[in-house]
């Protein structure tokens, strides 16, 4: 899950690299940054960080 | 009575109109300065400077200007030259002053963290704070200058720093894209033993240990020196210098406004994402991998407050903090004199702004909320919202830096409880939320309130014209600065969090726990903070 979290974290960085290449338009951009931004939140907030909750210290 | 003042202001006014003419005129009717004028020029005489100079009006003549061949006597040549010289010599002091100024909020930064920190760890968070000054400053002369400013390809403030001129470039999408510098390894490999490269280093390694020193305050209490070591030394030669390449040294980021026309690029004025944000993101990498300390998570999730043991510490480091911003922010232009650096009256005061604007939004949120007006939180609320102008200081006016600022309070308050409740990381000082959340935000605000207004020698990062963002007509902008924010979540994260795994396995990250109860001072340090006194355990409230 760590390496999944870590994954989707870098695959929203990808995919806003990328909008430049995608599209032309300056919309376009902005909603597919967005979307690599919600990935990659998604990987850090939703995936990893709860990787290591699931073996916090405190629920020994 | 009446006709008569009238009659006076007229005549004033039409005074003021004749005496302005001749001043005019003349100006229009200005001859060459020729060398032989140069000659009749007075100097003071020997005898009279003898006598002393109480009111500076015999010193700084033209006897002080620099002559090249004696015989000759004083050219226009010699001049021009002294001209350019002062030019740069005023650029070079006030990097520098600034850059002295930056060096002491290390001093800030310890005694934030310390006084966050229970007495018992204060050696232990002292110490690291005090190291990572050594330990990034070596790993960035060795490597990091190197790799972050080898290839900035010049900077017409300080005279050009002319041999920091090597980017390793790749193409994509038939575009370059700049990865890293490739010169200045050691402050000599390709030609960088240079006066202007020694300015750029030393204000660039200020910086550098700022990011690193944001890391010690959220993994506090529980990492272990070795592993700090390590994480530093790493931080400071890799992680912290390939963004700031991207941003500041003439890499890709930089250029999203010439390759792709989305602005003028990714600008990041003094570093709320260069410096704090990347600090601030490997605090928060960090801060998951050590896991948090015994105590501060009951076993049902419930946090509880662990008081740091000094406030007085707290508010004097904040104060600290904010003087040095104004190393930070103003300092940034790389000088006085020349392209628009004039603009660091305004930078100052924007600075100052938000940080007020900061402390208020923190103080009223956290009175409106829990009834009263915490004082770490209003320290935090002061150093958000000079973390959030530090990217838009110099493109924004100052409403803009109000508003930035008070959001950046009130932002602080909200992440410190998302951190802490919702996703169950143990930050001590809250440095994630200062400076990774409101790094962030000042980033994202660039490209939202910049105006347009600021003019650093006509262009940015290559781009003619003025930084603009989408409030001021520009979605370009914005879209540049969201890239930089992905990339930094989505690459310098990742790449910190990838290093600090590979220090977990080989050295560890987490003190035992007995040393964690007993307090890190002894077992980690050999000496106690505070020896004298005896200290009472279970500072922890729920």
């Amino acid at each position: 899950m760590v390496a999944l979290g870590l994954l989707l974290t870098f695959l929203g960085f990808l995919i806003s690299f990328l909008s430049v290449a995608l599209t032309s338009s300056m919309t376009g951009r902005l909603v597919i940054t967005l979307i690599g931004l919600a990935i990659s939140l998604f990987g850090v907030i939703g995936v990893l960080n709860r990787a290591y909750l699931k073996n916090a210290i405190w629920k020994r | 009575m009446k006709n008569m003042l009238r009659i006076l202001v007229l005549s004033l006014i039409a005074f003021g109109a004749v005496a302005q003419t001749p001043a005019s005129s003349a100006s229009t009717r200005t001859a060459p300065i020729t060398n032989s004028d140069l000659k009749n020029i007075d100097i003071p005489k020997a005898d009279a400077r003898a006598k002393g100079d109480p009111d500076g009006s015999l010193t700084g003549t033209a006897a002080d200007v620099s002559v090249a061949d004696s015989k000759k006597g004083m050219t226009i040549g010699d001049v021009v030259n002294q001209v350019g010289q002062n030019k740069v010599a005023i650029n070079f002091v006030w990097t520098l002053v600034a850059g002295f100024l930056v060096m002491f909020m290390q001093a800030g930064f310890a005694i934030v963290e310390t006084g966050l920190c229970r007495a018992k760890n204060a050696n232990h968070t002292m110490m690291m704070n005090f190291m990572v000054y050594g330990v990034g400053m070596l790993a960035y002369w060795l490597i990091g200058f190197g790799l972050q400013m080898g290839g900035v390809g010049g900077i017409a403030n300080l005279g050009g720093a002319v041999p920091l001129s090597s980017e390793f470039t790749i193409n994509l999408f038939g575009k370059p894209f700049g990865l890293f510098g490739q010169h200045g390894l050691f402050l000599t490999q390709g030609g960088t033993y240079d006066v202007a490269v020694m300015v750029v280093f030393l204000f660039q390694m200020v910086f550098m240990d700022t990011a690193l020193t944001i890391v010690t305050g959220s993994a506090a209490e529980r990492w272990k020196y070795a592993a700090f070591v390590a994480s530093s030394f790493i931080m400071g030669a890799f992680t912290y210098p390939l963004f700031a390449n991207w941003a500041w040294g003439g890499g890709w980021l930089a250029n999203l406004g010439a390759n792709f026309g989305l602005g003028k690029g990714y600008c990041d004025f003094a570093g709320s994402g260069v410096v704090h944000a990347v600090g601030g993101l490997s605090a928060l990498a960090l801060a998951i991998i050590v896991g948090p300390r015994l105590g501060k998570f009951n076993r049902d999730g419930k946090p509880n407050a662990i008081i740091g043991h000094d406030i007085v510490l707290v508010l004097t480091g904040c104060f600290i903090l904010a003087f040095g911003w104004f190393g930070f922010n103003p300092g940034s232009t790389l000088g006085a004199s020349g392209n628009g650096s004039l603009r660091i009256g305004s930078i100052a005061v924007n600075t100052m702004l938000a940080g007020m604007a900061g402390s208020f939004g923190a103080m009223f949120y956290m009175w409106t909320r829990y009834g009263k007006p915490d004082a770490s939180m209003t320290g935090n609320g002061l150093l958000a919202g000079l973390v959030a102008i530090t990217a838009p200081s110099g493109f924004v006016n100052s409403i803009s830096s109000v508003i930035i600022g008070l959001v950046a309070g009130v932002l602080v308050c909200l992440s410190v409880e998302f951190v802490e409740r919702k996703m169950k990381v143990d930050d001590p000082v809250g440095a994630i939320s200062v400076h990774g959340a409101n790094g962030i935000w000042g980033v994202i605000s660039v490209g939202l309130f910049a105006d347009g207004k600021s003019n650093y020698g006509g262009s940015w990062n290559g781009v003619t014209g003025s930084v603009t963002g989408l409030f001021y007509g520009d979605a370009g902008q914005l879209v540049a600065q969201l890239i930089g924010v992905c990339t930094l979540i989505g690459f310098v994260f990742v790449l910190s969090f990838a290093l600090n795994l590979a220090i977990d396995a080989i050295i560890g990250q987490r003190v035992s726990a007995k040393a964690e109860l007993e307090g890190l001072d002894l077992p980690e340090m050999g000496a106690l903070g505070y020896p004298e006194f005896e200290l009472k355990p279970g500072a922890v409230r729920a």
